[in-house]
């Protein structure tokens, strides 16, 4: 079900998913959806637990056992191509959990996201005066952070990747609302750079409020795609609860 | 699956043929000559030793590489009970046995310290320990070992036909034994445990049995068999040498090889292991290093490749097992009424 | 007597550093990929007997021998893991693991037997092999063995270098952190890994010279070096690089100690000190940070 005006990616997306199914071995978590997201377009995916959001984004990054349909990124297939060379290409991933190294320093942890990525304009320091407080931890092992300081680092590393296209997977999950609020309010200001980005987050109401288009899953298929503004709550809580 | 009426014959048929085929090799001396009762004897021997390395590796995720250490405790414990205690060749051999599973019990203290590969190795060195311990206990030989006393050998039998299938049928129920109790263990609630454990790990405790204790058992139950199995393979050799009782090669490495190709996690597969490794091993022994390249690299082709080895390959086939000792754990939502 | 113990535990401790360079690649490969190779003590072998073979092809000293071999070495290391040990390392089934590193280590022995027969041999060093110095309490040590024991620190100071201070080094250790993640953010760890095997490889070249010129060696020695290896590295704390260095002096004092009381005890004195050990602090002896 489509709502208002969806198709804000423009003629040529960033990137487009045409009927992309994912399998866990012989599990099907994704049943066919198509999707589009634009250069410095936020694009929030919504969903229950199980969904299927974690797998639609370890797809596009090449990370699942075995993808049917199209993925196609500035239309370039992805098809077959291995996750250091689709994150050199240009999209990073911010996984969910944070997934740092949790001997690893915060610098060296930070450094490993430039060396796998794209090698552009973003450079350590642009992360650091986004969050300063990772200035002083910079020697500290990634173990020994807060939760809040950790996404942070899970976020500069991947902006050190200087993707086209960055995929945030549950970057809220698990902290406190002010450590949130910090977090959320970078998502623009990458933007601002004119980078794609997927937001998927179980704190709906954040989610939608930085996007510029939401897609709704339920089940492994997309139950609503729309304009956050133009959708009111209630149809977004039925779609989301599949009622 | 829906199995065909060709495909359950197929199976009626192989557990005929099996039953047919002890009976037959029960009167094999009055039969076979003297060589064949050696070569049988032998094969006997090696499918207790492939039946125990099975039921650790295949079953209980202990993927012992040092089970010669039992073979040997049993070999000089045999020994010590036949030529020195002045047991008869059947009580000495049961407390060869016995005294293998009790050494079994320290050793197990010791190497469950380690888990998973770490325990692989750490049988290893247990079992180097003993071959260097045997070669220094006062009385038996030494690194040069020392051979049966006549008188024991005599036990066995008058002269060599008759000790020939004495061994003959010693080895036949060994084998038999071991079979039908493993059979049986495997059926019983500690096996149904540690399949549903090889099957799906929160599976095992939903079963209520402790899958530690499990494991134990079985290590111990191999230590006891194989102590047998060790007095046995010293009465066919008619004498005690540390490093040929605790031959890694012949009781480890071939034993490992004939498992993996017949098919782990199921006793058929141990038995086709044992067939094929004897018929590859009389066809191609004489090419020596060769052959033992030659096993080895099948062996890491078949665990690559398929890793349930010959059986796996003909179980696909098959709507059930030949040897039904697999009350195996299936999830709730396939669960089917009792055939 | 005092001084012929006391030369006899600094003879041990002295050996000990070359048990340390066979565990140190052991000890990488647990620590990174969570392998353990049961060939480890034949690929050990097997280098030796390729140092004899350039050696007495060409003439050179095994210290040349060595240098020029540790290139192909990492190339075979990274080879061998990327065709085939990949296939066994991530998986909570150990079974294909221990198979086919036993099978690796069946096919390289009776390869060489078939090779170069079974014959024990050595690398000749020349006079280095029977200089000794002199220490004071009437302690008096070879200087090959104290050679091979600075050798051995130096190899194990300079990983410690790499794995610290070089970017692959953070690489290494992000993967051994958390390989899903590593994958997860676009670093392969299949490449990685390969690295580091090319990297044991090397210092199984290493240790192969230094081993060769210390002891004889044959076809069927690569057990013996594997088992001390192991204990050795269950004995530092796995995955710990100093911690080899302590573990390996621990078996070769033990040893020391052991062959004191009867020749015959010397090897079985290593590997019940092992089994105390491990009955004790299962954990290893030292605290890992
Ligand atoms: N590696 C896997 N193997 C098998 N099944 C998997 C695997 N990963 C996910 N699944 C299954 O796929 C479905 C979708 O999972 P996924 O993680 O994509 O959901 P999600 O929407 O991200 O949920 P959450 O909000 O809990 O993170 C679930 O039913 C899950 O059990
Ligand atoms: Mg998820």
């Amino acid at each position: 079900m489509v709502v208002g005006d969806a198709s804000g990616a423009g003629p040529q997306p960033l990137l487009s998913v045409r009927r992309l199914k994912v399998f866990h071995g012989k599990f099907e978590a994704v049943h066919g959806v198509d999707m589009d997201v634009g250069e410095g377009e936020i694009v929030s995916i919504i969903g229950a637990n199980g969904a299927g959001k974690s797998s639609l984004m370890k797809a596009i990054i090449g990370q699942v056992d075995r993808v049917e349909g199209d993925i196609r990124f500035d239309g370039q297939s992805l098809a077959g191509r291995a996750t250091a060379d689709i994150v050199a290409g240009g999209i990073a991933l911010i996984p969910e959990g944070r997934r740092l190294f949790p001997s690893l320093s915060v610098e060296e942890n930070l450094a490993l996201g430039w060396e796998v990525g794209r090698k552009g304009e973003i450079t350590l320091d642009d992360v650091f005066e986004l969050f300063p407080i990772l200035r002083e931890r910079r020697r500290q092992k990634a173990r020994e952070l807060s939760g809040g300081q950790q996404q942070m680092v899970a976020v500069g590393r991947a902006m050190l990747s200087n993707p086209r296209l960055l995929l945030c997977d549950e970057i809220s999950l698990g902290l406190a609302p002010t450590i949130i609020n910090d977090i959320y309010k970078v998502i623009p200001s990458i933007r601002e750079r004119g980078i794609g980005i997927i937001v998927v987050d179980q704190d709906i109401g954040r989610s939608l409020a930085v996007a510029d288009r939401f897609y709704c899953m339920l089940e492994g298929d997309f139950s609503l795609t729309g304009r956050p503004r133009e959708t009111d709550r209630d149809t977004v809580m039925k779609h989301y609860f599949g009622l | 699956m829906r199995s065909s009426s060709l495909q359950t014959n197929i199976v009626r048929s192989l557990r005929i043929l099996l039953l047919l085929g002890i009976v037959a090799l029960t009167f094999g001396p009055l039969y076979l000559d003297l060589g064949h009762l050696r070569f049988f004897t032998e094969v006997f021997s090696l499918l207790v030793l492939a039946m125990m390395w099975n039921l650790v590796a295949g079953y209980a995720d202990i993927v012992t590489v040092g089970q010669h250490a039992f073979v040997g405790i049993g070999g000089y414990a045999f020994y010590a009970f036949a030529a020195k205690a002045d047991l008869n060749v059947t009580e000495a051999m049961i407390a060869a046995g016995l005294l293998s599973l009790l050494i079994g019990i320290p050793i197990t203290a010791v190497v469950f310290r380690m888990r998973a590969a770490y325990l692989a190795i750490g049988t290893w060195v247990v079992a180097e320990v003993c071959t260097l311990l045997a070669s220094k206990i006062p009385g038996f030989g030494g690194a040069s070992g020392i051979t049966l006393p006549s008188t024991v050998i005599r036990a066995v039998g008058a002269n060599v036909e008759a000790r020939f299938s004495h061994l003959y049928w010693m080895a036949l129920a060994l084998a038999v034994v071991c079979f039908i109790a493993t059979a049986l263990l495997l059926r019983s609630r500690l096996g149904v445990g540690l399949m549903a454990m090889r099957d799906n790990e929160e599976a095992a405790g939903s079963v209520g049995v402790n899958i530690v204790v499990c494991r134990i058992v079985c290590f111990l139950w191999t230590a006891l068999f194989l102590g047998l199995a060790g007095a046995l393979l010293t009465l066919q050799n008619l004498r005690i040498q540390p490093q040929a009782s605790f031959s890694l090669i012949d009781y480890t490495v071939y034993v490992i090889f004939a498992v993996v190709i017949g098919g782990i996690g199921s006793i058929e597969g141990s038995i086709i292991g044992v067939a094929v490794y004897i018929g590859l091993r009389s066809a191609f022994s004489d090419y020596g290093n060769l052959y033992l390249i030659f096993l080895g690299a099948v062996s890491i082709a078949i665990m690559l490749a398929e890793p349930r080895g010959i059986w796996g390959l003909v179980r696909r086939y098959l709507p059930e097992d030949v040897i039904p000792v697999s009350h195996r754990y299936r999830p709730k939502t396939e669960a089917t009424p009792a055939e | 007597m005092f001084n012929g113990f006391l030369n006899q535990i600094v003879q041990g401790i002295l050996h000990g550093g070359l048990y340390a360079m066979f565990a140190v690649g052991l000890s990488l490969s647990v620590g990174v990929m969570r392998l353990i190779n049961i060939a480890h003590g034949d690929f050990i072998v097997l280098a030796s007997f390729v140092l004899f073979t350039l050696c007495t092809a060409l003439g050179i000293s095994p210290f040349l021998a060595m240098l020029i071999i540790l290139p192909p070495a990492f190339v075979f290391g990274y080879l061998m893991q990327h065709v085939l040990l990949q296939k066994i390392v991530g998986s909570s089934n150990i079974l294909p693991m221990i198979l086919v590193t036993f099978g690796l280590s069946i096919i390289i022995e009776n390869g060489l037997l078939i090779g170069y027969g079974p014959n024990p041999r050595k690398l000749l060093a020349g006079d280095l092999q029977i200089a000794s110095l002199q220490l004071g309490g009437g302690v008096t040590v070879g200087l090959f063995p104290l050679i091979t024991f600075g050798a051995a620190v130096a190899l194990i100071f300079l990983l410690d270098l790499f794995l610290y201070r070089s970017r692959i080094g953070a690489k290494i250790r992000a993967v051994s952190d958390d390989v899903d993640a590593a994958d997860l953010i676009g670093l392969s760890s299949k490449r990685i890994y390969a690295i580091a095997m090319g990297i044991v490889a090397m210092t199984i070249a290493i240790s192969a010279c230094f081993m060769g010129i210390r002891t004889n060696f044959d076809p069927s020695s690569g057990p013996t070096q594997l088992l001390t290896a192991f204990e050795v590295v269950v004995m530092g704390g796995l995955g710990s690089l100093w911690g080899t260095l302590f573990g390996g002096i621990m078996i070769g004092v033990a040893q020391a100690v052991g062959a004191q009381i009867d020749l015959a005890w010397e090897v079985l004195a290593g590997h019940l000190l092992f089994l105390l050990v491990l009955v004790v602090r299962p954990q290893g002896l030292l605290p890992k940070e």
